[in-house]
């Protein structure tokens, strides 16, 4: 059986009655006990999915009405909770915890017959991008397993990268969907801010991220996000984008349209192969028929230290709830006076979340709120500004999605700057809230290098058209696993 | 001179749900733990979700208070652990960047005392913490989750007070307000609380915490007053500290600041977006809002010829005012406004008693009627009054199951006056020379008919016969 | 400067145990020393503001309980109560 096709092409066949949920399920199933073991993309593996499939597979035989998934295999990163299973974020303080509830997007691709194979390995509480801060272990590149596979949503990415699954959702705060789907050639949407609900996504940075699809192509995010965004009456911060659909015109191309390459995301510092590949990329969408020229984007420079300010702050608050009281592990409170309590009961959290949280307590305290804080979030305000000054003159950005090619598990572990700057060239979307997209290009040494194109707020179905435009010029090699 | 602040927490208890959730805003009928959600609860993934309604109610509290009202509004976290606080941050207001809480500046008078408000702000309640174990080995704390996220509003006054007196005064005008508002029910347990800031000439500020009502704030304010003026006839420094009040012993004690110093982080809350309180909603909740007490007694006097005293029980309580305004009129008021003021009080004077009072508009209304008509004596009025509170029987059934009908036939008072002439020939002498003494003969008479007799005709018949 | 005392004062404030300050100081030091360069990007003048919706967007009050007895799916003590350690 073959499992390298797209979601679309899997809704196709079993629409036509050429292939069985059940049967594709299981073989996915197969696929994930065959080579997980060394990948690693995912925590927990649903063990109900092939009976889920086959229940659906009985609702197609008897004529009931079917949801538009068609019981396809999708994984789900382990910061979105689906009821009464497990939720970790990659983290022992949540080793134990099970959701009471369904997130928005979960119930959602419930009701269009999905079928989740399992939750999928990411760096801890979402904070990294390379997935080897996860409490669980790293998950490995697929192209070349000695390379980290990028994150925060690396699970995802190897899980698509991979066959081990349809989709992926994973979550982008700074790049999270974005970067490992640039290190893992597949596709990796960052919606703009509020498309998408977040009930039921474990918060790292609230103000900023959003889920986004995994896929292996772009009709297939454009298919997944006709189903999971939209208002949402659990999440004020949704937007209504009622009679959008993305699938539709996805192929009517970007003539005429002017594109601007924001040149402090491809100078210093961006590796020779990923400049020549985003010039190559250049070149296509000029084509295609589009007219790309440079353009400068002054708060960029500042955007990472903005961006980790206003993260590191947010998740010293998110996280604050893990005090191992109403839920967590097995630790009594006897004997113990509180602050020593949950002192205590937070070691469970790794180093790199202890890091940030220490930044989290840092940067916004009363004596430095000003000094960090306060010139973070103007940093955001006057980028947002810059942004929409760029919009009036472009109908998209482009910029390659990491600067760097993957590099080597454990390479950069150790040197919070260097990592830092991996996020230089994602982080703008989410602090300005526009959509974002990466696209696979090309495979250089062996390992993928993705494009990313940014449209302006709500431009997202714009946006996916363009990303199909630039898929369109693209054949890749198959993923060597 | 004495300088006195206060920060008042009401709860909105006549919402229906908490501010962030759907649960039960009124949290006190349940068991511990039951009445909450994943939200409440700060479960990972959840977010808030705010209650219209809270902001409606708040604005209108800010209103009435004659604070500002901006056109948007913001929520920020202020971070700290405790473990009443679900998710270790709890969402409140500020004014950080701009005028962004519920209510600014405003002000209300107290007789002929300003008092400024400083600023009013929405938030959620925490949890309540039980503390169990006697030995420090097995001590813990319980915590129960029912009243966090209850709906919270916070008044903060500028320290404008310089005695208990008048936090007093302001204390009962500020409660009775928000009864009118119908926002809250400040005689349900816990649903006013307040923190006072006190100083003395020439002293710190000091702090009081956990002041469960105001009854007790009165009595904190006073004693922290006399303690400073005790520390600073002996040339002691007031230490600028914050104090707890302890609700057993009745005193105020050091809360000796060996807790980490604070450090609350405030940030913007990004899972609500600013609200937008437009003028024209605002001009709506102005339009809406209950007819304030000031404006009822100056009604109750000039339309009905009510005395002042009387219009001021009636109004500044909206049980009462209701009452009258649901049931009297232009004929009946003034029986009813008595009827309310001197009968009903003490039958009513707790919230349990309000509950369970079966008293409809209508029974005022005939107990007025019977009154004025002479069919009831006022104590015959008043036991029927407290049967009516009990049972909730109609006026007419009650009167003849208790007897308490007016002897109101001629022929059948004049039998019994004429008995009562046989019986007392001395009296009846008496009262030919000394009108005082027909009293006696009077009340010979209302014995006999076990009070029913109307008192004027009585007299009126009475008279005539022994003239 | 970001000194051990430093690093202690917010830990503890964020209540996390740090055993290996060395390791703590080292890292969050060159990443705060990194956010100097918000120094240079001259916002003063901004100002920080949020998108802002009706009030009629929001929820109405109306009371729905939750579908479950959550307490009975978390940490529970004496049945109904959560329990946390003693407070001083």
């Amino acid at each position: 059986m073959n499992l390298k096709i797209s979601a679309l092409e899997y809704v196709e066949e079993v629409k036509n009655g050429n292939l069985s949920a059940e049967d594709f399920v299981s073989e996915t199933i197969d696929r994930i006990k065959n080579v997980d073991e060394k990948l690693h993309a995912f925590l927990q593996v649903n063990s109900k999915a092939i009976e889920q499939a086959s229940q659906i597979d009985k609702k197609i035989k008897s004529g009931d009405k079917v949801g538009s998934c068609f019981g396809m295999p999708i994984s789900i990163k382990d910061n979105i909770c689906i009821k009464h299973s497990k939720t970790t974020c990659a983290s022992k303080m949540l080793e134990k915890f099970v959701a009471p509830y369904d997130a928005t997007v979960i119930s959602r691709l419930k009701e269009q017959d999905a079928v989740f194979v399992g939750k999928a390995n990411m760096d801890e509480f979402a904070m990294g991008l390379t997935t080897e801060f996860s409490a669980y272990g790293p998950s490995r590149n697929p192209w070349n397993t000695d390379y980290v596979p990028g994150g925060s949503s690396g699970g995802s990415a190897v899980s698509v990268s991979a066959f081990e699954c349809v989709a992926s959702l994973g979550s982008d705060t700074g790049g999270s969907v974005r970067n490992p789907a640039s290190f893992c050639s597949t596709v990796g949407y960052k919606p703009t801010y509020g498309l998408i609900s977040r009930f039921g996504l474990i918060s790292y940075a609230n103000s900023i991220e959003q889920i986004g699809p995994v896929t292996r192509t772009v009709k297939d995010t454009a298919f997944l996000l006709n189903i999971i965004s939209g208002l949402d009456s659990h999440d004020n911060t949704t937007i209504d984008n009622t009679g959008q659909d993305y699938l539709a015109d996805i192929d009517s191309g970007i003539e005429g349209k002017k594109i601007g390459i924001i040149q402090e995301m491809a100078g210093e510092g961006t590796d020779p192969e990923v400049r020549s590949a985003t010039n190559d990329a250049v070149s296509k969408l000029e084509g295609l028929g589009a007219t790309c020229e440079d353009a400068s984007i002054d708060m960029v420079k500042y955007s990472v230290a903005a961006y980790y300010t206003i993260t590191a702050t947010e998740a010293g608050s998110n996280l604050a709830r893990y005090d191992n009281l109403r839920y967590g592990y097995d630790f009594p409170v006897e004997g113990f006076e509180f602050n020593s309590y949950i002192s205590k009961a937070r070691t469970k959290f790794g180093p790199e979340v202890i890091r940030r949280m220490i930044l989290g307590g840092f940067v916004p305290s009363a004596g430095h709120a000003g000094k960090y804080f306060l010139k973070a979030l103007k940093v955001k305000s006057k980028l947002t500004k810059e942004i929409h000054e760029a919009f009036k003159k472009y109908d998209y950005l482009v910029a390659p999605t990491v600067p760097v090619l993957p590099f080597k598990i454990g390479e950069k572990i150790d040197d919070p700057i260097a990592l830092f700057l991996v996020d230089f060239n994602t982080v703008m979307s989410n602090l300005t809230g526009i959509p974002s997209i990466s696209v696979p290009f090309t495979i250089s040494k062996g390992l993928p290098i993705g494009i990313q194109l940014m449209a302006n707020n709500n431009e997202d179905k714009s946006l996916l058209r363009s990303a199909r435009a630039l898929e369109s010029t693209v054949k890749l090699p198959e993923v060597p696993i | 001179m004495t300088k006195i602040g206060l920060e008042i927490h009401c709860q909105l208890t006549k919402l229906e749900s908490k501010l962030f959730c759907s649960c039960k805003a009124n949290y006190r009928q349940y068991e511990p733990n039951t009445n909450v959600c994943p939200i409440c609860m700060g479960l990972p993934g959840t977010l808030p979700r705010i209650n219209q309604k809270a902001i409606e109610k708040a604005t209108t509290i800010a209103m009435a208070l004659n604070c500002s009202t901006p056109d948007h509004i913001a929520f920020f976290r202020k971070n700290y652990f405790y473990p009443d606080l679900p998710k270790n941050f709890q969402i409140t207001q500020l004014n950080i960047y701009g005028e962004t809480s519920i209510g600014g500046s405003g002000m209300i008078m107290v007789g002929d005392k300003k008092i400024r408000i400083t600023r009013i702000q929405l938030e959620e309640d925490p949890g309540r913490l039980i503390y169990e174990g006697s030995s420090s080995k097995n001590q813990i704390t319980l915590v129960d989750y029912n009243r966090a996220g209850t709906p919270l509003v916070e008044i903060v006054t500028e320290p404008d007070f310089e005695n208990p007196k008048q936090v007093r005064d302001f204390l009962n005008i500020l409660s009775d307000l928000l009864e009118n508002l119908d926002v809250s029910d400040p005689g349900l347990e816990g649903a006013m609380r307040a923190d006072a800031n006190v100083s003395i000439e020439g002293g710190n500020k000091v702090e009081i915490k956990n002041i469960g009502s105001f009854h007790d704030l009165e009595k904190a304010v006073h004693f922290e007053i006399t303690r400073q003026e005790s520390l600073h006839s002996r040339a002691i420094p007031i230490a600028q500290e914050t104090r707890h009040w302890d609700d057993k012993r009745k005193i105020t004690i050091s809360s000796r600041s060996k807790e980490e110093e604070l450090d609350y982080r405030y940030f913007l809350e990004g899972d609500i977006p600013w609200v937008e309180i437009s003028k024209d909603l605002q001009e709506k909740l102005k339009a809406e809002m209950p007819e304030s007490i000031s404006s009822k007694k100056e009604r109750y006097i000039s339309k009905y010829n009510i005395p002042e005293q009387v219009a001021n029980v009636l109004s500044s309580d909206k049980f009462y005012s209701d009452l009258f305004d649901s049931s009297h009129t232009e004929k009946n008021a003034k029986e009813i406004a008595n009827i309310i003021t001197t009968d009903l009080m003490g039958l009513v004077d707790t919230t349990e008693k309000r509950n369970e009072s079966k008293l409809e508009p209508t029974h005022l209304q005939d107990l007025a009627d019977s009154i004025v008509s002479g069919k009831l004596t006022r104590t015959n009025a008043k036991n029927a009054l407290y049967e009516i509170v009990k049972t909730g029987k109609n006026l007419s059934q009650i009167i003849s199951e208790l007897d308490l009908g007016n002897v109101s036939d001629e022929n059948e008072l004049i039998k019994i006056i004429d008995q009562v002439i046989s019986e007392e020939p001395q009296a009846v002498e008496q009262a030919k020379s000394n009108p005082q003494t027909i009293n006696f003969l009077v009340g010979k008479v209302m014995q006999k008919t076990k009070g029913k007799a109307d008192p004027k005709l009585t007299l009126e018949l009475l008279q005539k016969k022994i003239s | 400067m970001v000194t051990e005392e430093e690093i202690e004062r917010v830990a503890k404030l964020m209540k996390i145990d740090v055993h290996d300050h060395k390791e703590y100081v080292e890292k969050v030091h060159e990443m705060i020393d990194y956010f100097d360069i918000l120094d240079s990007a001259g916002v003063s003048d901004e100002e920080i503001k949020m998108k802002s919706l009706p009030l009629s967007s929001f929820r109405e009050d109306k009371h729905i309980p939750f579908e479950e007895k959550l307490i009975d799916n978390l940490k529970n003590y004496k049945g109904t109560y959560v329990r946390a350690p003693k407070m001083v």
